[in-house]
């Protein structure tokens, strides 16, 4: 893939570039906008859809796209990494939803037993966490031992953690779990009833559910979380030592080799945290949909997460990309979906546009090499 | 397991462990064939423990139900040549097997004879097939996009589309001939050894009638002949073989890189538009995602067939025995009584140990 990417690009020199986007975008407001215009076009959306789309421009509607979109950004982050370092993760939407039916299958069995629920939860959520390492310990070790292409190890990966996850749950969705985990994944910190009380975590006991639609949800739990997975990812990638060396081998592997960099180590823990990042999306499905689920062919979630952070400024030749930016890639790719059905367009508008954003990221990446 | 490198294979722990000389030896004697006998040992092993696919009929069978495969994979085999990937094929697929099915479908009900219908559909599907091809090559050739990212818009693009054009269902309503060709054969023979030709001959309700060479498997191995030909023979294949080289050299060497660029991608997609006329005619009708689960097997048989993912080889017939080994594997799971899902597992193992082994061959064969 490396070396196909890095021939297509060869017509694209910096001097090019440059000559081509003259000096409105070489300098001052022009360059922060081209740099930047992921999170314009992102901006210009918002306010589109709040024109066009009655209730777009809402706090619940607002709080339900980043709620829904926990595990799209917990896969773009775990892709971001991957991609930096100049590789690919294809199997992390089915290493997601494996994590997702082993947590609801280890959760069925000592909840049956009759342990407390509290326990059967953290026993089903640890476990597959756990298992969700091994995937992406098999994927580092089969690319660095083997030299295998990770395009390669990581589809093979693909097909191996679909099959288990369909093998364990015989293509049904797993039920019968605690009826707690739902309320977990989808409570709220604030409870309001205006001008009346405020309730932390839960509703007060005992309110009518007659009127539960006057009672405002603020902050849904999914959103701190995510917020500090998040804010711990780009800090470890733009502060620490594990991310200068990510930079260095995606910028040059040579490089990264002659400075002494353990190259094939750190690609493993990479291949891992990603793998790892995918199975807390997994967990947290659980969590939201109170059930285990498998992941279907259509969802596409790693190629959504490529998209993303490709759309976000990453570059599939490694050695570009941040977290911030992946997310601005998938809340562009959310608030597209959820504004065009909220205005009426049918939904299907949404796989074009999609594609034709993905163009726009890569040409404006070509045209000017010299803004990241 | 079946499904592991069988032991003979070699290995790098031959080495390790002592066992140097009868490695190279096997190596010598099997080289770059390995995963031909990996085919046999596969096919020998499923004859030997799944029921009834010990017989002609499940080889027929294999091929019918593999044709859009096979014509995915060699798609997919002259973008990997190139040093590319496609991933829009299986998309290409569904929106040619819905443009196939509306096509014919408006004509037939216009009044057109169910002959020309089918025939000016399938020579539409396959001019609107070679668009998407072509926006793919001006991205990669012209404009520099990455295959990965240009072609991945496209499966996008041709996926919205397709759910645009059908609303969400299937396309259907093709006239009977289409089931006709889609499933027929070349060769019947009735009872007490009267043999037709193309039509299947009156038997009574209960008779049992021998059906030979399905027709679309007929179609799919003269196409794929002929770009074996032109791949291993042509001026235009030697082109492929040296942009995925060396892209540098190619262009010194005054190779019309991005010209070759373009038509290869406009094959690939072609090629998929013919497996989504398949799919219309064998399954009387079209949806978006009928070639969703394809694009997996058919990276996989190109891989597996012994193609570099960077460029510069690979070969139809390989390709094929790649195709095959994944074509054996699904029926001869099916009829052991495995659930499907194994197939994945299997296919993704063998993927990876296909490429690891690959390496070993070739750096100790040359």
């Amino acid at each position: 893939m490396n070396a196909a990417d890095a021939g297509a690009g060869a017509e694209f020199s910096p001097q090019a570039g440059r000559a081509r986007a003259g000096t409105f975008f070489t300098s001052g407001p022009g360059r922060a906008l081209a740099r930047n215009w992921a999170a314009c076009f992102l901006v210009v959306l918002l306010v589109v859809f709040s024109l066009t789309g009655t209730n777009f421009l809402s706090v619940v509607n607002f709080q339900n796209v980043v709620h829904l979109q926990t595990l799209p950004l917990l896969l773009a982050a775990a892709q971001t990494f991957v991609i930096i370092t100049g590789g690919i993760d294809l199997s992390i939407g089915f290493v997601a939803g494996l994590a997702s039916v082993v947590a609801a299958k280890l959760m069925q069995l000592p909840l049956s037993a009759g342990w407390p629920v509290g326990e059967v939860i953290v026993f089903g959520a640890a476990g597959a966490l756990l298992l969700s390492l091994v995937p992406g310990l098999v994927n580092g070790l089969v690319i660095t031992r083997f030299k295998v292409p990770p395009f390669i190890a990581t589809l093979g990966m693909w097909g191996i953690a679909n099959g288990v996850a369909l093998k364990l749950c015989q293509g049904f969705p797993v039920a019968g779990l605690p009826d707690a985990l739902p309320r977990i994944g989808n409570g709220y910190l604030l409870y309001v009833l205006p001008g009346s009380f405020v309730s932390f975590f839960d509703k007060p006991a005992g309110f009518p559910d007659a009127r539960v639609r006057e009672l405002w949800r603020l902050v849904p739990f999914s959103l701190p979380f995510i917020l500090v997975v998040l804010g711990v990812l780009a800090f470890v990638l733009r502060r620490g030592r594990f991310g200068r060396h990510t930079y260095a081998i995606g910028g040059s592997m040579d490089a990264a080799v002659r400075a002494g960099i353990d190259v094939d180590r750190h690609l493993v823990r990479i291949y891992v945290l990603s793998s790892a990042l995918a199975g807390l999306a997994g967990v947290f499905n659980v969590f939201q949909t109170g059930i285990g689920n498998y992941t279907t062919f259509s969802s596409m979630y790693e190629l959504f997460a490529i998209a993303a952070v490709v759309i976000g400024g990453a570059s599939l030749s490694g050695g570009k990309g941040r977290i911030q930016g992946s997310v601005v890639g998938v809340l562009v790719l959310a608030f597209m979906e959820n504004g065009l059905a909220i205005s009426g367009v049918e939904p299907f508008y949404r796989y074009i546009a999609v594609g034709v954003l993905l163009v726009i990221a890569v040409v404006i990446d070509k045209l000017f090499p010299d803004l990241f | 397991m079946d499904t592991l490198p069988d032991p003979e294979t070699p290995s790098p722990l031959d080495r390790a462990h002592g066992l140097g000389s009868l490695g190279s030896r096997l190596r010598a004697l099997l080289g770059g064939r390995w995963i031909l006998a990996f085919l046999v040992l596969e096919t020998l092993y499923f004859c030997f423990t799944a029921q009834g696919f010990a017989n002609p009929s499940s080889a027929q069978m294999l091929l019918f139900y593999g044709v859009e495969v096979f014509l995915l994979a060699v798609a997919e085999l002259f973008v990997i040549i190139t040093g590319g990937i496609d991933l829009s094929v299986g998309y290409v697929l569904g929106f040619a097997s819905i443009i196939a099915t509306k096509v014919i479908d408006g004509l037939a009900n216009a009044g057109a004879p169910p002959l020309a219908a089918v025939l000016i559909g399938a020579a539409a599907t396959l001019l609107v097939g070679v668009l998407p091809g072509l926006v793919n090559g001006w991205l990669v050739a012209y404009l520099g996009v990455p295959p990965f990212i240009a072609t991945f818009s496209m499966l996008g693009v041709c996926h919205g589309i397709s759910e645009l054009v059908i609303r969400g269902i299937y396309a259907m309503g093709l006239p009977a001939l289409a089931a006709d060709l889609g499933s027929g054969h070349l060769l019947y023979i009735a009872p007490g050894g009267v043999i037709s030709f193309f039509v299947r001959p009156e038997v009574e309700r209960g008779v049992a009638v021998v059906e030979l060479v399905p027709l679309v498997v007929v179609l799919a191995a003269v196409v794929i002949g002929i770009l074996a030909f032109v791949l291993a023979r042509t001026r235009f294949g030697r082109h492929v073989y040296a942009i995925g080289g060396n892209r540098d050299a190619a262009i010194r060497a005054g190779i019309p890189v991005k010209r070759r660029l373009l038509e290869v991608y406009a094959l690939s997609s072609v090629l998929a538009s013919l497996a989504g006329l398949v799919y219309a005619l064998k399954y009387v009708s079209g949806k978006a995602d009928a070639g969703a689960s394809n694009l997996l097997d058919a990276i996989a048989a190109v891989m597996i067939g012994g193609a570099s993912m960077f460029g510069g080889s690979g070969t139809v017939g390989r390709t094929m025995v790649g195709c095959l080994v994944i074509a054996v594997l699904d029926l001869g799971l099916r009829m052991s009584g495995t659930p499907t899902f194994d197939k994945y597992i299997l296919v993704g193992a063998i993927l990876v140990c296909a490429v690891v082994v690959e390496r070993y061959v070739e750096v100790d064969g040359k």
